[in-house]
């Protein structure tokens, strides 16, 4: 950043120094100096605190500048406090007052001062009358330079308007006329196209309801006709039923004609039809009468057995008793 | 050109080529006005074709996406206002449909302010009456038949652009329509009084009228009695439209048997009948050509054909007539009287 002061050294050992002409910055005591030179907050000078004012005789004399580190500061400090002590330590003072009295500064030399804090100061001031009324500034006109020159513009001489308006005219109607004839040839077109497409549509309508009566008209008569030719065939079918039916019947009733006898006659082969009194004869009294018949005969064995062996028995015994008697015959 | 004397509802605008994007941009600020301001020289500019096309080819439309969802309404109903305006040239409607904008339209249809509904509704007639825009609308048309139904009676206005809407998606494909119960909504509103309502209603039943459900429901909601009054209305638009849902609804047989009951045929013969002069001829063209229709359809069922075949000399002085589809109706609705199996 350039600095407003230069310091030069010179070739020959002169020193020269100029700054450009900076107002004082108003910072507060401890606060670091603001770098950028844009932010100045320019203070009145009279109220700065750095500035001295009055009598510099008897004040203290002005603190360093701060230091930049608050270390640095507190040792600074330290250091300022050690060196008072040692000072204080060090000063051969006045002893101290007896008692009962007190030490009083006294003035000495020759023409006595009166030591005050007031400051004489005078005060002064100044004031700037009221404004006088000035009559007003006359309007200032420059001296006239130059020559004098007027124009003027005739009737007729720059453009004859009836001449030059028409073809403009000309054309804006043209264009207007166009475009509404344009709109209007549309409309007729759109109109048209309608008209069109209506009769179109009603055309087929029309064609489509005169195919759509023919078309119903042929489903009928079709109907119809399949209606007829399915009764008659009915009726045929019917008529062959009847004549199958009769045929049936008379080969049916031919065939059972005989039927009956024949039946008769099997069973009577069979002997279903008896005379019950025969039958009864037949089948109770014969096998008793057998039965006993059996029995009787039975009987009339076994007798003629029992006699058998009688005969026998006693044939035997005569044998025996005749062999014996011959055999004592013989013996004899 | 600097105007000397500003609108203050207005925005200064830019010169040449600069104006679509310095506006646009404008856009993007935060106070509202300043936007309302853009909007209305915006919506100024639009008119010109050359303005359009810069805006719709350089992009900007993607922008008004974030208008849409504005707090403040007055700026909603210029963004949908601005889009009308886009739709009234074919490059604008493209734009509009290859650009994401429609789900934000159509969360816009439930708004609180009027006029941004009336707005809306008038983007979305204005789509419409592309094929491609109807196609890309039929997912609405659900939505679209709910409003309907909680429509109440002062907002005439988007009613009549709804039922518009409506009834050019159901050209295209009238199975949405019909599936959110179309018929009995729109029967409800053909009992309102104002014609132009009528009108939009009778339509949307005529496109709804061509399938074949749609003809049962025609049949059984009751709608055929109201129809009849219709028919004896003042309004032409209103009696054609009506006279065209009768002769799709006659095709089917029960339609047939109910308009026999209500005595239909005695309506269309006097309408056929009513003299008309040179100017009235060309209007009431369609009336005539559906009543011959609805004749003929009537026609086939042997009621029909027995009071139709007093009225031969009607029919054929129908077909005398100078038009040649009246004459082609006319000899077409002759040949089915006369036939006998």
């Amino acid at each position: 950043m350039a600095l407003p002061s230069h310091s030069l050294r010179d070739p020959n050992g002169m020193y020269t120094f100029s700054s450009r002409p900076r107002p004082v910055e108003t910072r507060s005591k401890y606060r670091e100096p603001a770098l950028e030179q844009t932010q100045r907050q320019y203070g009145n000078i009279m109220y700065d605190r750095r500035v001295v004012r009055g009598n510099t005789f008897a004040q203290h004399p002005i603190p360093r500048p701060d230091q930049s580190d608050p270390a640095k500061q507190q040792a600074f400090r330290r250091r300022a406090i050690a060196r008072r002590q040692a000072r204080e330590h060090s000063r051969t003072k006045t002893p101290e007052a007896l008692q009962g009295r007190q030490h009083v500064d006294v003035q000495t030399e020759l023409y006595l001062e009166e030591l005050s804090n007031v400051i004489e100061a005078t005060d002064i001031e100044c004031q700037t009358d009221e404004f006088l009324d000035k009559p007003a500034t006359p309007l200032f006109i420059p001296a006239k330079s130059g020559v004098d020159a007027g124009t003027q513009i005739e009737e007729g001489e720059l453009f004859d308007f009836d001449l030059e308006v028409q073809p403009v005219l000309e054309v804006l109607v043209g264009k207007t006329i166009e475009q509404s004839l344009l709109e209007v040839m549309e409309e007729e077109e759109l109109a048209c196209l309608r008209t069109q497409q209506r009769v179109f549509q009603e055309l087929r309508n029309n064609e489509l309801a005169e195919v759509q009566r023919l078309q119903e008209q042929e489903r009928r008569r079709r109907e119809e006709k399949e209606r007829r030719v399915a009764q008659q065939k009915e009726v045929l079918k019917k008529e062959r039923e009847t004549a199958e039916k009769i045929a049936a019947q008379a080969f049916s009733q031919q065939y059972l004609a005989g039927l009956l006898p024949s039946v008769f006659t099997s069973l009577r082969n069979h002997g279903y039809f008896y005379d019950p009194v025969e039958k009864d004869i037949e089948v109770n009294f014969l096998p008793w009468l057998m039965a006993e018949v059996n029995d009787q005969l039975k009987k009339r064995f076994v007798a003629r057995e029992l006699l058998d062996t009688i005969i026998y028995e006693v044939s035997q015994k005569r044998l025996e008793e005749f062999n014996r008697l011959e055999t004592r015959q013989d013996s004899l | 050109m600097a105007a000397a004397v500003q609108d203050p509802n207005r925005d200064s605008v830019a010169f040449g080529r600069q104006a679509v994007p310095q506006l646009f941009e404008q856009l993007q600020q935060r106070d509202a006005s300043c936007r309302l301001r853009a909007l209305t020289s915006l919506c100024d500019l639009v008119h010109e074709p050359e303005r359009l096309y810069q805006i719709v080819t350089e992009g900007f439309i993607a922008q008004l996406q974030d208008l849409l969802k504005d707090e403040d309404p007055s700026v909603r109903t210029k963004t949908c206002e601005l889009l009308h305006l886009l739709t009234s040239h074919s490059i604008g409607r493209l734009a509009l449909l290859s650009s994401s904008l429609l789900p934000h339209l159509s969360d816009l249809l439930d708004d609180s302010s009027s006029s941004c509904r009336r707005n809306v509704h008038l983007v979305l007639n204005g789509l419409a009456q592309l094929p491609a825009g109807a196609q890309a609308l039929l997912v609405l048309v659900p939505k679209l038949m709910l409003k309907l139904r909680q429509m109440e009676a002062e907002q005439e206005e988007e009613e009549a652009l709804l039922l518009s809407t409506l009834s050019s998606c159901s050209r295209l494909d009238p199975l949405p329509a019909l599936a959110s119960d179309g018929v009995p909504v729109l029967g409800h509103t053909l009992s309102h009084c104002s014609p132009n309502i009528c009108r939009e209603a009778t339509a949307v039943l005529m496109a709804l009228s061509i399938p074949e459900d749609g003809k049962r429901q025609v049949c059984e909601e009751q709608v055929l009695h109201v129809l009849m009054g219709l028919l004896q209305n003042g309004d032409l638009q209103v009696q054609t439209n009506a006279a065209g849902v009768i002769m799709n609804t006659v095709i089917i047989t029960t339609g047939k048997y109910l308009s026999l009951e209500l005595n239909a045929v005695s309506v269309l013969l006097n309408l056929l009948s009513e003299e008309e002069g040179e100017d009235q001829r060309k209007k009431r063209k369609t009336l005539v050509i559906y009543c011959l229709r609805a004749l003929t359809a009537l026609a086939e069922a042997p009621e029909g054909r027995c009071l139709l075949q007093d009225q031969l000399p009607l029919l054929e002085k129908r077909s005398r007539d100078q038009d040649q589809d009246i004459r082609r109706a006319a000899r077409t609705a002759i040949r089915v009287v006369t036939w006998t199996p």
